[in-house]
């Protein structure tokens, strides 16, 4: 069986989307799960003492073609990329060039990790000339590619910096965080060991530079700021923030998750920042895999070198080598990171250079801007760059975004940041043309049209109906193993 | 000037989405303020897709073709090219997480089936569906022990002998608790159980053991420092991996409350270190809601037919911000569904089959390496699964560098240690791996 | 929309309410609380024995999309805990005076001073 999209106007030019589903003949299952399609029970005989072992192990066992078949029903349920347009704000959802994923299955790519530096000459090499593509790309001195996402980045980059107010016997005990920063964010600042000072917006939706003033002190160890920040607005006031934090002796930490939206036209380094991460999931067009895995790169200025994770990747008179920086801050990962996502990301800006990045740039702002043009829902703060924020109003922005998903498009990500009323944050990238935009523009409209029933009802034409969100929190079942014990 | 390849517009296109926005270029939509803009350049000249590939695959090139009998924590073994085209079909790899899980059945099932197959694994309740590593994946495991109100310490005991790595990703997850970290020792590779009982009291917070441990030992009497743990209210967590949990006793029979690991044994090559980071847990109320993480769970759609959806999210930091249980937000899901691939693609017997391979190469290579002059193998008086320690004569740098020489690496890791790792992916050349190891030892 | 309100209880700001009997008063959340929860989904609630201090966090209540902290209104030892609501939880968007009530402390008549009355915290939430 499969459902088909219905076109958000009959008149305009809509994709029509199927997503396919698998009912059984009982009508209450899709692709049954692989316990379900046949499990077996084996005694675990070993020539280790049977005290030393396990009795038994139940696990499925399809063949091959059965295995097949079911990933692939599974992946037919799945929408991507390359599915239709994915506008989800804040994630940048770009199309992952292929060639990629081809040179990330090279058998010389996959090396273990503690191999000697002079037989992964290759590895390195690759390492260091991404650690220096990103420095120039966020004008950052020295570059960390450990950190395994963008969380993971954050956190490295806040032990950075206490790590550096240590080494100045400062002991300092908060960080500063706009209330319309990305979660993460707060979680990194908490596990680091610090108080969240939560800075509110001024009515530009902008850093309100008063209440900065008020909230820095000695006891400031940071501040975290995206810019363009999650509305997509430009800081302005960039450098005198940063004047602002450095006069009380904090470090300015950038959030790289927006910045697709500068590619060289503006530096994280530049304006004024310490520290900053990169998500190579989101700027450079690495796949994102259903939720990771990422990479989230650091870099630092020359200040803060000395505290970078270990080990650190340098060029020798002969090639390449490892080395522990001198106060360095030690792991944030057990090995060297996600080295397959930052090989991949490597790839990505060898192919694109200078013209492409800006290019790109240029028309992840051009196509957001053109977007929001074409929608009729309102759109309460600019001028944004790669990404808009506009108001559900009325409507209840997850209702809104469940309708979109009848019209077969993603919808954008909704009800954050807060100081947009049901927030719909729109992202469309680089990568769609003015017709998909249109298309893209259309489904906003048809959902801003529905009426309440309807987009309370939605979506219809998906592989499953609007999901219980209560029921699945208040009674957990989160095995196949679980559900076996509700019967 | 060329631009993005993988932006579409024609430049009459440009020019009517500027003229419907009422701009004039693309610059003008850019609002940043003249004293930092960037008008310099990176110096990378854009290249074709072919030009591209050819300029990385040459530098990767740079890399010696060796056979590696390495492992200590990270392991490689044969992929099923299975698992590589089904992992690769685009509406996996080029899907967010399931924020919208009425488009995102496919994954979440996957997800939900990779939990399942942890939860039998582990014989725990509740598996999570991936942290980034091994070692993010015990940091976790302790500050989820503060996070317990039933954990009364703060102390998190560790073994001596603990993977660098993990030990200093360790250290950095605990730094902005009031958790401190120690060493208990080991004996003989294994835990030292007798010293470990002096060490354990109310002041625990975790007790942390390996099995196999570091150095390829399997534990024995497991179940006694599971007792020592429950008996001072300390939090049990045990280090594995995906292949070893087929075969070595069940994390939970022996009192494990937390199982962290290495998962991408199966599902992902080598990859310099890349992996999946296992974790399960018991499934009690206080525990489930502090479990770091993403969790899959099952539910009905409006139709009531079982669907799954992301659930308990208000652990995590989107909506608790700094209360949440961990920042963790993208994760390894897609290695997830890899190694949920593979297992499947083994399934029981052939999983199992292989955690006992890995017993037998072990044995028998030791076995081989122990005849040479020069080398006694294995150096612990246990069962070992994988790999093993070796003692050599000579130093174990050199001996690490003259074996590279001949095309083969290893771990050194003592001054007169080496460590070997035997999987099925290098199997094939250990003939002549022992005939290399026979010619530098003397 | 109008919420319900118990005469019998007295409230906190931040939507709590107490009720005494005897030597000892419940405590939950009001009307109007639950409904701005949205689906309760969890409640973490003290032990028995434990203390509660007035104006201090006792507990959690989480809806899927969000999660609050309780305020007591009262201190004193806990004395009974509505374990139905570890199951349950949408009790306390059912009835949230009545079988969705949390707590039972024991309490100081003086804990009232400064407590909303049942009108004064209509007004609050009008
Ligand atoms: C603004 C912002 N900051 C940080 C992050 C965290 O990045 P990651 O998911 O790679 O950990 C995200 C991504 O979701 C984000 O959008």
């Amino acid at each position: 069986m499969s459902r088909q999209q219905e076109r958000p106007d009959e008149q305009s030019e809509t994709l029509t989307f199927e997503q396919a589903s698998w009912v059984d003949p009982d009508g209450d299952r899709y692709e049954p799960l692989l316990s379900e399609k046949g499990s077996e029970t084996v005694e675990v005989d070993s020539e280790l003492p049977d005290d030393l072992t396990r009795d038994s192990l139940e696990l499925p066992n399809p063949s091959e073609p059965e295995l097949a078949r079911h990933y692939t029903r599974l992946s037919e349920m799945n929408y991507g990329v390359e599915s239709g347009p994915f506008p989800l704000g804040s994630c940048t959802m770009k199309y992952n060039p292929k060639f990629t994923e081809d040179l990330a299955a090279r058998a010389d790519a996959s090396i273990h990790p503690d191999r000697s530096e002079r037989s992964t000459q290759g590895t390195l090499g690759l390492l260091h000339e991404l650690q220096t593509y990103l420095g120039d790309i966020g004008g950052m001195d020295a570059v960390t590619l450990q950190p395994p996402a963008g969380a993971a980045g954050e956190f490295t980059g806040i032990l950075v910096a206490k790590s550096y107010h240590e080494a100045n016997g400062d002991e300092r005990s908060e960080v500063i965080i706009p209330e319309s920063a990305h979660g993460t964010n707060f979680a990194t600042a908490a596990m680091a060991g610090y108080d969240v000072v939560s800075l509110p917006s001024n009515e530009a939706g902008r850093v309100d530079t008063e209440a900065l003033e008020a909230a820095l002190s000695e006891e400031t160890a940071a501040l975290m700021l995206t810019n363009p920040n999650t509305l997509g607005l430009f800081e302005r006031d960039i450098e005198e923030i940063a004047e602002m934090v450095h006069d009380v002796g904090g470090i300015l930490y950038y959030d790289g998750a927006n910045l697709n939206a500068l590619l060289g036209r503006a530096r994280p380094g530049d304006m004024g920042f310490d520290v900053m991460h990169y998500n190579v999931h989101k700027t450079f067009a690495t796949p994102h895999g259903g939720g990771g895995p990422g990479a989230g790169p650091v870099g630092v200025t020359e200040e803060l070198r000395e505290f970078l994770p270990d080990p650190h990747v340098r060029a020798t008179d002969t090639g390449y080598e490892t080395h522990t920086p001198d106060n360095s801050i030690g792991k944030v990962h057990g090995y060297d990171g996600n080295w397959l996502v930052l090989l991949k990301a490597h790839a990505y800006i060898t192919r694109l250079g200078d013209a492409g990045l800006a290019d790109a740039s240029a028309k992840a702002v051009l196509n957001a801007n053109y977007l929001a043009e074409q929608i009729d829902y309102e759109i309460p703060f600019g001028p944004f760059h790669h990404e808009f924020v506009a108001s559900a109003g009325e409507q209840d922005a997850a209702d809104a975004a469940k309708r979109m998903l009848d019209f077969g498009v993603h919808p954008p990500t909704t009800k954050w940041p807060e100081i947009v009323p049901e927030a719909l944050m729109t992202e469309p990238t680089e990568i769609e043309s003015k017709r998909t935009l249109d298309q893209l523009a259309a489904a906003f409209n048809a959902a801003s049209a529905s009426d309440t029933d309807t987009i309370e009802h939605a979506p219809s034409r998906t592989a499953a109906g609007r999901i219980d969100q209560t029921s699945a929190a208040r009674n957990p079942r989160l095995s196949w193993q679980a559900l076996d014990d509700e019967e | 000037m060329s631009g993005s390849p993988y932006a579409p517009h024609t430049a009459s296109e440009t020019t009517a989405m500027l003229d419907a926005i009422g701009v004039d270029s693309e610059e003008a939509l850019f609002d940043i303020p003249e004293s930092v803009r960037f008008d310099g350049e990176f110096g990378i000249d854009a290249k074709s897709e072919q030009a591209a590939r050819r300029a990385v695959a040459s530098t990767l090139a740079d890399n010696d073709d060796l056979t590696e009998f390495l492992g200590r924590g990270h392991y490689d073994h044969y992929v099923p090219s299975v698992v590589d085209h089904l992992a690769d079909r685009s509406e996996f790899i080029t899907s967010y997480t399931q924020y919208q899980p009425e488009v995102a059945q496919g994954f979440l099932q996957a997800l939900f089936e990779y939990q399942s197959m942890l939860v039998e694994l582990t014989g725990l309740e509740v598996a999570n569906c991936s942290m980034y590593d091994a070692a993010t994946a015990l940091g976790e495991a302790a500050t989820l022990a503060e996070r317990l109100r039933s954990i009364s310490g703060t102390r998190v005991l560790v073994p001596d002998l603990l993977h660098e790595g993990r030990r200093g990703v360790l250290d950095n997850y605990v730094a902005g608790s009031d958790l401190t970290v120690e060493t208990y020792p080991t004996a003989d590779g294994n835990v030292d159980r007798e010293a470990l009982t002096e060490q354990v009291d109310e002041t625990t917070a975790m007790v942390y053991a390996e099995n196999p441990t570091v150095r390829g030992t399997i534990e024995e009497g497991l179940d006694t420092v599971g007792d020592l743990a429950d008996e001072h209210d300390a939090l049990f967590t045990l280090g594995t991996d995906i292949v070893a949990l087929a075969l070595l006793e069940e994390p939970a029979s022996v009192g494990a409350d937390v199982v962290v690991g290495d998962g991408s044994a199966l599902g992902l090559g080598s990859a310099y270190g890349f992996g999946l980071g296992l974790f399960a847990c018991r499934g009690d109320r206080e525990l489930l809601r502090q479990v770091p993480g993403r969790l899959v769970g099952a539910s009905e759609d409006s139709d009531d037919r079982r669907a799954y959806t992301l659930t308990l999210q208000t652990r995590e930091q989107h909506i608790r911000r700094e209360r949440a249980t961990s920042n963790i937000c993208s994760n390894q899901a897609w290695v997830a569904l890899r190694t949920a691939m593979h297992v499947a693609s083994l399934g029981p017997d052939g999983l199992v089959e292989l955690a006992n391979d890995s017993v037998r190469r072990a044995r028998e290579t030791a076995g081989r390496l122990d005849e040479l002059t020069g080398v006694q193998a294995p150096v612990h008086d246990r069962h070992h699964f994988r790999e093993f320690v070796a003692r050599v004569d000579q130093p174990a740098e050199a001996i690490a560098a003259d074996l590279e020489a001949e095309g083969y690496a290893v771990h050194a890791v003592g001054d007169h240690e080496i460590q070997v790792c035997v999987t099925e992916a290098n199997e094939q050349a250990l003939d002549g791996f022992v005939a290399a190891v026979s010619e530098v030892v003397r | 929309m109008s919420f319900d309100i118990d005469t019998d209880c007295r409230y906190l700001e931040s939507h709590e309410w107490v009720r005494p009997d005897g030597d000892t008063a419940r405590i939950g959340i009001t009307d109007f609380a639950q409904d701005e929860l949205g689906d309760v989904v969890f409640v973490e609630l003290p032990s028995e024995g434990d203390d509660v201090t007035r104006d201090a966090e006792f507990g959690v209540v989480e809806s899927i999309k969000a999660v609050s902290d309780l305020y007591a209104p009262v201190s004193g030892e806990v004395v009974a805990v509505n374990e139905r609501l570890f199951d349950e939880p949408e009790l306390v968007n059912d009835d949230p005076f009545g079988d969705g009530w949390m707590l039972e402390v024991a309490y100081e008549e003086s804990d009232f001073d400064g407590l909303l009355t049942a009108k004064e915290y209509r007004d609050q939430t009008e």
